[in-house]
């Protein structure tokens, strides 16, 4: 198999997952039995409400009509409004007033899970310590939120949301996703292996008698494999910040989904899963470049004199 | 200790912790008991075995209706899990190209999913009484599918692939010994035991996750009915006694035992079905 298909294969699913979330709801909602309107909200819960909810969605023009309506205001971020969650409010701002906070849990999980890995590849976390982050890892991501959030609530009250309260609810939403179902632990383990795997090439002892470093010999090789990796705990992340969100009471991306799900409401839900899904695409796509720029780096010819 | 007796041990435990669970499913009533203010909240001292709520019922009827509703779905998921790492395992040893780049192309697509989003999407889009963990199960089995597919195929290639089965073929092994017994009992089985444990385990954390989401929100639960109660019902009743002080600090731990046991049983099968 070539180099570039990989990569490719990677670009390709990166364009194709924005379209094929809306496809595999539109599947759905046309092969469960009844009306798709009944199906997002049944009459006795909407009322006269899933007529409405018929036309805005043009539901009643089958699903092929339902498919283009929405993919074509969702490229022009147009999602409408909020059906039940916030009602009238428009669904792109509540995506982006929720949007940082996701983003903040994130990086701060990312920090968290890439320092230390890095500690461990350079020999600064003693493997002593592997069975403490495994032995951690087998909490769920639940019970982590729930212990913490409980220490906030005692600490601080139930209803504090904002300032340091608000920051360590944060922190602690970072290090719960950072740590919980065994997230930590494959990191550290993981980023370990693969560079104690390629030290062992013949390569890099030639590179150290040279005078070169380990690291940047090694480097170029595992960085697809470390890619890969940041792409499959970032995605595990995204996943886990639902129910961490939800525990911890940060408004999230992860909280909209939630309360759009509990609440039926079609367009929200049906939004945020579409910006997760770019966010996923965003990550393929990166992917897909390191994996280029890695093939491109470690192909090019070093330059030879040539003979007198 | 050696190894096939440390895989013995660790295979009893397993069967063991899944007989519990079963046990426990199988005997769970279909309503809760009605409640007896004269009972609330005591202690395993004074109700055997495990205390009441705060509605002076027992906590065993939690502990067996919470069995009930995550044993049948956890472990049609882990089966679901087993079959396609069965399959991306033994297609790289096939060696049928176009099958193989197929699964990839499945790998890609549906590994690039953020799991919980699809599931709530998926829960908000089934019939009301659609609506248990049956179908949530099913749909995190495929999300999860990628991982263990990924990991088969790659414990396929290094065993040499389509030229291990090559070499078998040689020794005059029929297709059948080869594939179910070479391949996948000796070598894949490792892997798709201890992904299809982890999918399980991974499947009652998510009842869980979703019951306890739901019951703080006074919501109905995605996953059972309103008259069930789910082992989350244990850790948000732990809860008041962590927040509150309320005296149920045994529902908390009975909660984390039943926690506890689901990891025993993953990490055990995981340890009796490790290779050689």
């Amino acid at each position: 198999m070539p180099w570039w298909t990989r990569p490719l294969v990677r670009f390709a699913a990166a364009i194709a997952l924005p379209l094929l979330i809306p496809a595999l709801i539109t599947i759905i909602l046309w092969a469960l039995p009844g009306s798709p309107a009944e199906i997002i909200c049944p009459r006795e819960i909407c009322g006269s409400g899933t007529d409405e909810l018929e036309v805005h969605f043009h539901l009643n023009e089958g699903p092929l009509a339902f498919y283009t309506h929405w993919l074509g205001n969702a490229v022009q971020f147009d999602f409408g409004t909020s059906w039940r969650v916030a009602a009238g409010m428009r669904v792109s701002e509540m995506l982006a007033s929720a949007l940082p906070a996701t983003v903040q849990l994130i990086l701060i999980s990312m920090t968290l899970v890439m320092g230390a890995s890095a500690l461990a590849t350079a020999g600064l976390l003693p493997r002593q310590l592997d069975p403490l982050w495994q032995a951690i890892g087998l909490l769920p991501a639940v019970i982590l939120a729930l212990i913490c959030a409980a220490y906030v609530t005692i600490t601080y009250g139930a209803v504090s949301f904002d300032g340091w309260p608000g920051t360590l609810r944060l922190l602690f939403g970072g290090l719960v996703l950072g740590v919980a179902d065994g997230t930590l632990g494959s990191a550290i383990q993981g980023t370990r292996s693969i560079f104690e795997e390629e030290v062992k090439q013949r390569y890099v002892g030639i590179a150290v008698l040279r005078g070169e470093s380990v690291l940047s010999n090694t480097l170029p090789n595992v960085m697809p494999a470390l890619a890969g990796q940041l792409r499959g705990r970032v995605l595990h992340m995204l996943s886990g910040s639902v129910i961490v969100e939800v525990v911890l009471g940060i408004d999230g991306l992860g909280q909209l989904v939630w309360d759009g799900t509990l609440k039926q409401d079609f367009g929200l839900v049906l939004a945020a899963a579409w910006a997760y899904a770019l966010i996923s695409s965003a990550l393929l796509a990166l992917q897909a470049t390191i994996e280029i720029a890695t093939a491109w780096y470690v192909r090019r010819s070093p330059a030879i004199p040539e003979a007198a | 200790m050696n190894a096939r007796t440390s895989r013995i041990l660790w295979g009893s435990i397993a069967v063991l912790m899944l007989g519990i669970l079963l046990g426990l499913a199988a005997t769970a009533p279909d309503r809760l008991p009605g409640m007896d203010a004269s009972l609330r909240a005591v202690g395993p001292g004074e109700v055997f075995p495990f205390g009441t709520d705060r509605d002076g019922r027992s906590l065993l009827v939690y502990a067996q209706q919470g069995a009930r509703i995550v044993a049948l779905p956890s472990i049609l998921a882990g089966l679901i899990v087993a079959a396609f790492a069965t399959l991306a395992g033994l297609s790289r040893c096939a060696g049928i190209g176009w099958l193989d780049s197929l699964l990839q192309a499945f790998q890609e697509l549906v590994g690039a999913l953020p799991r919980l989003v699809v599931v709530m999407v998926v829960t908000m889009l089934l019939p009301y009484d659609w609506r248990t963990l049956l179908p949530i199960a099913l749909t995190w089995a495929v999300l999860a599918a990628p991982a263990a597919m990924d990991e088969a195929a790659a414990t396929a290639g290094r065993l040499g692939g389509a030229r291990f089965v090559e070499a078998l073929r040689a020794h005059g092994f029929t297709a059948g010994r080869i594939y179910l017994y070479h391949v996948t009992l000796l070598n894949l089985r490792a892997v798709i035991a201890r992904q299809a444990a982890e999918v399980m385990m991974q499947v009652v954390f998510l009842e869980i996750a979703l019951s306890y989401l739901a019951e703080a929100g006074r919501e109905a639960s995605f996953t059972h009915t309103a008259d069930t109660k789910s082992w989350a019902s244990l850790l948000y009743e732990g809860y008041t006694w962590l927040v509150a002080s309320l005296p149920l600090a045994h529902a908390m731990f009975l909660g984390l035992a039943l926690v506890g046991c689901v990891v025993l049983a993953t990490q055990a099968f995981r340890l009796a079905a490790r290779a050689r």
